[in-house]
């Protein structure tokens, strides 16, 4: 009976960006230390959980991992409510991919949380050969977005652990300010900040039946 | 519903009496020879372009493959008979002893095919040998009179075939650039552990139908997952004319290439037709904000809520909603959750009741969900995500997937028509 695996903090990671950019294999490589190249396409959404430790706190990610296609879009953007971190994807090789940033930015201005952390994330590093996105065009891009930016590869394991752990770091300084700052000058948070006001050590899982 | 129906559809253990019932045939009984027959039964491999023989145009009833009938085995169980390993197109072997196979090749010998029956026939399964030309005519896509279905055949083909001619006539550039990226992206990861369907003329044929069948129908355009509703199709229209044992992707290449080019173009025009007439009959499920699917799964809580109070409220509870898990049961008809083989004997059943893929698909997923209700009343939020997304079906066979359909069906006898039916005493209801 698990249920039990205790932690500090719970946040929603949401996975978004194009079809075939290998966000699966993203969470597969993060929370199971898995890579298929032959999996199947995602439908709907899929859900996966990994704790990682910040500062000696138990974070415990859960991520949501979204198909691409469009179609799926309206079911798909549901997840955003109650999302404080995006893992934004494209692929190095792909320019098309990188090109729709724009639109899955525009997604997830309309239908998440004001305050949620993105990162935007250039997936088949492994693809040298074939790389169509420069890393600087895509890291200037990123810093005039206010996003976070890394390039990381599910095939060869590089920067996917890093990845998760600087936005799931970033949203824990966020979190433990926004609480210091609270109990400093007992200001109330705007509605939007409510997902990431967590107390310690709580029953959070069912907050994804919609209390945010 | 006659004597057959009803058994069937009742307990695994009446079937098996039945089985056990029914006369042995010796073989000598039953070598019958069919091959010139004009009212010998159709058989799938008979459906495929002869190799331009003289006698391919003849019009009536097509020359079969030439197959004699093979011996008579013990009788099958249900179970068994429509998952057998080996059939492929020269199995012949049609009636054997079987009672089944004798039923089919009766109702499939006449000139003008009896639907309803065909129907209660196949709801119980459909012999690997039969059952290509049984979802042709199931799907309306073969017409039951014997007198037309050469012409039809051929007509669809051509028209299939000239589709895809003028659709891919002007190279990849004249084609809808999204639509082609997303259906190039999606064909590679269809099935991936299937021999078949990593072969490349599998694929380049997967490709087509599905760009052809979007183009034809912008307001839903290929969804992921429409890919995988195509596959039955191939599978089972093409797997008569492949050897019995394909082994891996290298070999189960070459034999789909050494086909005649003319089988493997029927294969694919027909598969084009009856993906085309399964979604004609599931369209919203594709629209945008797929309507269709939100609608099922509303119905499919609905009716959990009044079968098992228990495991709603439990849901309920840990505030799991239905779209988390049973979205992709209703996208893609479970073919994610069991494999090609079950989903194939699924579709049988499917075929014979009304509204298989929209209305009786609630009920056998409900039937799916409550299969597990003791073990997910057992986890929390997370662990039942964890649960459903794989849900322990790797080692199903055909029996586990008519003990499912049978459940499904005992629920639809229960609740379908009666909405208000135990409603006040479920607890979980809203």
């Amino acid at each position: 009976m698990a249920g039990s695996d205790e932690y500090d903090y719970l946040f929603k990671i949401v996975l978004i960006g194009d079809s075939g950019v290998g966000k699966s294999n993203l969470l597969s490589r993060f929370t199971r230390n898995e890579f298929n190249l032959e999996s199947k396409s995602t439908i709907g959404v899929e859900f996966a959980t990994r704790s990682i430790q910040v500062d000696s706190k138990t974070i415990k990610a859960q991520i949501w991992d979204t198909a691409g296609q469009e179609r799926y879009r309206a079911i798909t953007s549901a997840y955003y409510r109650g999302a404080v971190g995006a893992l934004l994807v494209y692929d190095i090789a792909k320019h098309p991919t990188y090109e729709n940033v724009t639109r899955w930015l525009t997604e997830l201005r309309d239908h998440a949380d004001s305050n949620i952390v993105i990162m935007l994330v250039g997936n088949k590093s492994d693809l040298r050969h074939l790389r169509a996105v420069p890393t600087d065009e895509a890291k200037q891009f990123a810093a005039e977005n206010g996003l976070f930016f890394i390039e990381t590869s599910a095939l060869d394991s590089s920067n996917v652990e890093q990845s998760f752990q600087q936005i799931l770091t970033e949203i824990y300084r966020i979190v433990s300010n926004k609480a210091i700052e609270s109990s400093q000058d007992n200001a109330h948070l705007g509605s939007g900040a409510q997902p990431i006001h967590v107390p310690a050590v709580t029953d959070y899982d069912k907050m994804t039946s919609g209390c945010c | 519903m006659d004597a057959d129906g009803h058994w069937a559809q009742g307990s695994a253990a009446a079937a098996a009496a039945f089985w056990r019932r029914s006369p042995a045939f010796t073989p000598s009984t039953v070598r019958i020879q069919y091959s010139g027959s004009a009212r010998a039964p159709l058989r799938d491999a008979e459906l495929a372009p002869e190799k331009a023989g003289p006698d391919s145009a003849s019009g009536g009833s097509p020359a079969l493959a030439d197959a004699e009938c093979g011996d008579a085995d013990t009788p099958e169980t249900p179970g068994s008979r429509a998952s057998g390993a080996d059939a492929g197109a020269d199995a012949g072997a049609d009636a054997g002893g079987d009672p089944v196979l004798q039923k089919f090749h009766a109702a499939l010998s006449v000139a003008s095919i009896d639907l309803a029956q065909l129907q209660r026939l196949s709801w119980k399964g459909i012999p690997r040998q039969f059952r290509g030309t049984a979802w042709r005519l199931l799907m309306g896509y073969l017409p039951l009179n014997a007198s037309r279905r050469d012409p039809t055949l051929q007509r669809k083909r051509r028209e299939y075939d000239d589709w895809v001619s003028q659709t891919f006539a002007r190279g990849e550039e004249s084609l809808d650039r999204a639509l082609w990226h997303q259906i190039r992206i999606d064909v590679p990861r269809t099935m991936p552990g299937s021999p078949i369907f990593q072969a490349p003329r599998v694929q380049r044929g997967l490709e087509r139908v599905l760009y052809c069948w979007a183009a034809r129908h912008p307001a839903s355009g290929f969804v992921q997952g429409i890919n995988d509703l195509l596959t039955p199709f191939f599978y089972v229209f093409m797997e008569p004319h492949l050897p019995a044992t394909l082994g891996g992707a290298e070999q189960a290449a070459a034999a789909i290439d050494a086909l005649d080019g003319a089988v493997v173009a029927a294969v694919e025009a027909d598969s084009f037709w009856c993906l085309t007439k399964l979604l004609d009959g599931i369209q919203d499920n594709y629209t945008h904000a797929q309507p269709g699917i939100q609608r099922q799964i509303v119905k499919m809580k609905e009716l959990v809520a009044r079968i098992d109070g228990g495991l709603a409220a439990h849901l309920d509870a840990e505030g799991v909603e239905y779209i988390q898990f049973a979205f992709r049961w209703m996208n893609c008809l479970l073919m994610r959750e069991v494999n090609l083989e079950s989903t194939v004997r699924m579709w049988d059943t499917y075929f014979a009741e009304p509204d298989g893929f929209s209305s009786f698909h609630i009920y056998v997923c409900a039937a799916f969900l409550l299969k597990w209700s003791k073990e997910l009343a057992q986890l929390d939020f997370q662990q039942i995500l964890f649960f459903l997304q794989q849900p322990p079906t790797a080692s199903w066979s055909a029996k586990d997937v008519e003990l499912l359909l049978s459940e499904a069906y005992m629920y639809k006898c229960l609740y379908h028509d009666s909405p208000s039916h135990y409603a006040s005493s479920a607890p979980g209801k809203r």
